[in-house]
């Protein structure tokens, strides 16, 4: 097979298909380009307040016994961070406290991921790891000053480990359990709903980019084989759905656990 | 062929957790087959299980940012 | 790709502190933006949501409650409307039970009633039968008497041949003997006849 006939049978354009980095999350929109440059997830941020703010209030005006159709939807959502999540969780007699916190955390955490694949948007806020540091360094406060009010530092730290235990045993259990509570657990929440975010943006990118890179660019072969990916694309994108709400649900479940466990006696 | 090793290791500590989260799973809808009112106990744990799984996989894209390039 | 290209350029000009290399560094005005963003939201949802929605499941749990409640006395109040029914029913039943019982009680009264007084008829018909046997007994006998002290004389003045015309003296012989005809009945009536027939 001589290269003549490869040629126009794979590429017909003229440069190279790129493949989607790090870098298109990139995205400053005004001001100075440094640390305080206003970003593209900036902006969908305050959006995404605007909406968030706007859906429940809208949601909440006029509220009765018996649920309008908007009543209904945001109760749903609430019902499920009130009842499932907080009630469960948290148990009867604290998780009033903490509803406000956690719906909070569900709508904000929700209509960003939702960003993600709405079309005027197109760009997971939480894809930027500002914003899952922010939420989860907010949650790693409040359970912390949980267990610290209820139990002084002593008795929080002493309740890290487990009674029982063999003496031998107690130092290493401690110094596990202060690198989890201190470490890992807020890490770990801010990470995960970062990483999720931010490798379904980029499998998103990759996908319709190279779809419409062998639609354009590519020979015959390419331009049939594009519609496999778009399809697999749009495929992605109903995951990616699915993750979006997952995210946010096991976001506001890990911190509703944490402060669950900041109210046990010992854990 | 050009590429960071960094992506190669989180492709290795993709293996665990995929194991777990399909174990994790698996046990979930073994448990709910056999007490479907059991579902909703069942369901938040599994989804707890399925998190902290995909912690260690979290780690490692992370981690591999952070040794990409250097 | 030509938001990748506006990206490389951006970095490569003035390389920020949020380089897009490492996308796990937190970028300064975006951590801003995030605080003040959640800030917000966190303001809105603790002060109004919240609140509104926790006061319709308040309402909402009085409203179940008091519907609860209703059906409760409703039900309370089907118990009691059944009880009485029943109480209604029983007292009727013992009612009817001690109507029947005094309706056979009567009947038992107006038959013994009836029994008594056809009882009593029936005595007073046979007291008067036979008071009227009595009397026409004695008439009888009285008939008798003159009958027979008239064919006794008769008798007798044809047997003796002489008149026993004498008025007063006929009578006393009559007399005595009938008076020996009755004392005759005790002894013996043939004796008695006899005897008289010889008095005579």
């Amino acid at each position: 097979m001589s290269p003549a006939l490869q040629v126009p049978l794979l590429a017909s354009g003229s440069h190279e298909f790129e493949a989607p980095s790090t870098e298109i999350f990139w995205q400053p929109l005004f001001g100075t380009e440094g640390a305080l440059a206003i970003t593209r997830p900036s902006i969908l941020a305050l959006i995404s307040v605007v909406i968030v703010v706007g859906l429940l209030l809208a949601g909440t005006r006029r509220l009765s016994v018996v649920p309008g159709k908007g009543q209904m939807a945001v109760e749903g959502v609430y019902n499920l961070v009130r009842n499932t999540v907080a009630r469960d969780i948290i148990g009867e007699h604290h998780f009033r406290r903490y509803i406000p916190l956690l719906f909070a955390l569900f709508a904000f955490i929700y209509v960003n991921n939702l960003f993600g694949a709405l079309p005027p948007f197109q760009y997971p806020t939480m894809g930027r790891i500002a914003f899952p540091i922010v939420l989860a360094l907010l949650v790693y406060v409040v359970y912390h000053a949980v267990g610290i009010s209820r139990k002084g530092v002593g008795g929080y730290l002493k309740g890290l480990v487990p009674s029982g235990l063999p003496a031998w045993i107690v130092p290493v259990v401690f110094l596990l359990e202060v690198v989890t509570y201190f470490v890992t657990r807020p890490v770990t929440l801010a990470l995960r709903l970062f990483g999720n975010m931010f490798a379904g943006h980029i499998i998103l990118v990759l996908f319709i980019s190279g779809a419409e890179y062998m639609l354009i660019d590519g020979g015959l072969l390419l331009k049939v084989v594009s519609i496999p990916t778009f399809l697999m694309a749009f495929l992605m994108t109903l995951f990616e759905l699915l993750v979006q709400f997952l995210q946010a649900y096991v976001f506001v479940l890990l911190s509703a656990t944490y402060i669950a466990d900041a109210y046990a006696e010992e854990h | 062929m050009t590429g960071d090793l960094a992506i190669v290791g989180y492709g290795l500590s993709a293996i665990g957790p995929g194991v777990g989260i399909g174990l994790i799973f698996a046990a979930y809808i073994n448990g709910v087959a056999r007490q479907p009112e059991a579902r909703g106990m069942l369901q938040s744990i599994a989804i707890l299980g399925f998190a902290l799984a995909e912690a260690l996989a979290i780690f490692g894209i992370a981690l591999a940012f952070v040794f990409a390039g250097n | 790709m030509n938001l990748a290209a506006t990206a490389v350029l951006a970095t490569a000009e003035s390389d920020p502190p949020g380089d897009p290399l490492y996308p796990i560094l937190p970028h300064l005005g975006e951590l801003i933006f995030g605080i003040i963003a959640f800030a917000i939201v966190l303001f809105v949802v603790a002060k109004k949501v919240v609140p509104r929605l926790e006061e319709v499941y308040a309402e909402r749990r009085a409203a179940i409650e008091g519907g609860v409640e209703k059906a409760e006395r409703a039900q309370e109040e089907a118990e009691r409307t059944l009880a009485e029914y029943k109480q209604q029913l029983a007292d009727a039943r013992e009612e009817a039970g001690r109507i029947r019982e005094e309706a056979r009680a009567q009947g038992a009264q107006i038959l013994e009633e009836m029994r008594q007084r056809a009882e009593a008829e029936a005595q007073r018909v046979t007291e008067s039968a036979q008071r009227q046997i009595a009397s026409e007994r004695q008439q009888a006998a009285l008939s008798l008497r003159t009958e027979v002290g008239g064919l006794a004389t008769e008798l007798a003045s044809r047997i003796v041949g002489e008149s026993l015309h004498d008025e007063a003296r006929q009578s006393r012989v009559v007399d005595r003997f009938l008076e020996d005809l009755e004392r005759g009945e005790h002894a013996g009536g043939a004796h008695a006849a006899a005897r008289s027939g010889q008095d005579s």
